[in-house]
């Protein structure tokens, strides 16, 4: 008999912040500065030791797609970011920008979505 | 101990939607093209790349196929499993490790999936929803809003290989494609419609490696890399420099360039897949290689003619067949066995496979091959 038990969420964690923005859980390398939020033992670009950071709350976005066919668990249209975090790593998010529209360029963490799911939304930077 | 390569034989099956059939049949289909009517013959041992199908399968395939007793390993690197697997048996026959080599790939994708490739659930960004289209989407909307390309160059590519494939015996397609079909095919993944991604298919595709000189062709060279780390800060999108690094050291080992090839295979698993694949090869320069599929250059009889064979989305892309696939049509167009689609005389060729899907990572395999006539 199989185990059909999903494997653990591999997703990046949020949290809040004290002054209600969000922040994504990473590491930094102590001795190449590289950045990441997925959990690894070492740093994947130099093998250095790592420290535990946080990433947020802004972000760039460096590409966006709408998705238009069925994935297990979502119903399409969904939207989908790679979000590059400020002096951190890149993370994929979920873009509450509807489909059809500009992705926005800044964009700041909202939390996670019911699926578990990064969620970003447009910046509103002063 | 080095010495030189040749690819004595290729064989594949029908490339297709074969749910009701077990995948070692596809197998032994692609052995009985290759081997002939004297399966077995020299091999030694057997390489077989594949990704989604059971345990054990390598030994079955071998049992059924007459080569019982070979050491027979299975090779999983994404869509490159069965180019991985060819470049372990070129590895393997120029070390003087063994004599003769068969190299295997397989898939039996329509038993696996109803729709897209499932994302990997153990990985952060399948977990996210980050399907297969997904990852090319990103980077071929990175390509427009960045480099200029525009939608209708991304359409050329699949036209001009799902025009490609007509000539292709191995493709049911009949009719010409144009840029106006690819783009009124129904929307994947913004801004990939439906005719620049590559089909779910089944299939399975073999080439026969051997130190013993004779006709086929000759391995220049056969280079594996896996990727580095990619994400915030990387240069170029995911998988360039994956496959500019294997490129380069294919080309290196093989003493020529990429304006020494007469045609091109790459991995065009969708469109844009394509365009960066042949800038990363050096074919065109960055940004500019969604041009050559509307110029001609990259068409049968333009100057650098790439995917001749209808490719990955005029073929469909058995994941662990695939690599196989791409060398069965360099050797039929080396050796003149090309049919309907030769190409005039051509004596090289050069073969890309991409593989990828792991967060993170620039690309979970690539193999750049050179191939010379031998004859």
């Amino acid at each position: 008999m199989t185990n059909e038990q999903p494997p653990p969420d591999p997703r990046p964690t949020v949290r809040s912040r004290s002054d209600g923005g969000y922040e994504v859980r990473g590491w930094r390398c102590a001795r190449c500065t590289a950045s990441t939020a997925m959990s690894v033992r070492r740093c994947p670009t130099c093998g250095g030791p790592l420290a535990e950071t946080y990433f947020g709350p802004l972000g760039t976005v460096w590409s966006d797609t709408t998705v238009h066919v069925p994935v297990p668990g979502r119903t399409p249209p969904y939207r989908i970011a790679y979000v590059d975090l400020d002096d951190g790593p890149r993370v994929a998010a979920d873009l509450d920008t509807p489909p059809g529209r500009p992705a926005p360029r800044r964009v700041r963490l909202t939390g996670t979505s019911e699926r578990g799911d990064v969620t970003v939304a447009a910046a509103e930077e002063a | 101990m080095t010495r030189p390569v040749y690819v004595r034989a290729v064989g594949v099956s029908g490339f297709g939607r074969f749910p009701e059939r077990a995948l070692p049949e596809l197998c032994w289909d692609a052995l009985d093209d290759c081997l002939g009517a004297d399966p077995g013959r020299d091999v030694e041992a057997v390489y077989l790349g594949n990704v989604y199908g059971p345990n054990g399968l390598g030994p079955r395939v071998v049992h059924g196929a007459g080569l019982s007793g070979r050491p027979v390993l299975a090779v999983e690197a994404a869509c490159a499993s069965g180019s991985v697997a060819f470049a372990q048996a070129v590895r393997d026959v120029r070390s003087g490790r063994h004599e003769t080599v068969l190299a295997v790939g397989c898939e039996q994708l329509t038993t696996a999936f109803r729709g897209p490739i499932t994302p990997q659930a153990g990985d952060p960004e399948g977990r996210s929803g980050m399907a297969l289209p997904a990852v090319y989407a990103m980077a071929a909307r990175r390509y427009l809003d960045h480099y200029g390309v525009t939608p209708d160059q991304l359409a050329a590519v699949a036209a001009k290989n799902l025009t490609n494939a007509v000539r292709n015996p191995r493709s049911p397609r009949s009719e010409p494609v144009t840029v106006d079909d690819v783009l009124a095919s129904r929307m994947i993944a913004d801004p990939l419609t439906r005719m620049q991604c590559c089909s779910l298919t089944d299939g399975a595709a073999a080439a026969l490696v051997t130190a013993t000189p004779g006709p086929g062709l000759l391995v220049r060279s056969s280079v594996f890399r896996s990727g580095g780390p990619w994400g915030a800060g990387s240069p170029h999108v995911w998988g360039y420099d994956l496959v500019r690094l294997t490129g380069q050291a294919a080309y290196e080992q093989a003493g020529v360039g990429i304006a020494d090839a007469d045609l091109v295979e790459v991995h065009d698993a969708f469109s844009i897949g394509e365009i960066i694949s042949i800038e990363a090869l050096g074919l065109a320069d960055e940004g500019l290689g969604g041009a050559l599929a509307v110029s001609g250059d990259s068409a049968p009889g333009g100057k650098s003619p790439v995917n001749v064979s209808g490719g990955l989305i005029g073929l469909g892309h058995p994941l662990g067949a695939t690599g196989l696939s791409q060398l069965a049509e360099a050797f039929y167009q080396l050796t003149g066995t090309a049919g309907d689609r030769q190409l005039d005389d051509p004596r090289l060729a050069v073969v890309e496979t991409m593989g990828g899907g792991t967060a993170g990572v620039d690309g979970n395999a690539c193999v750049v091959s050179v191939l010379e006539a031998a004859r």
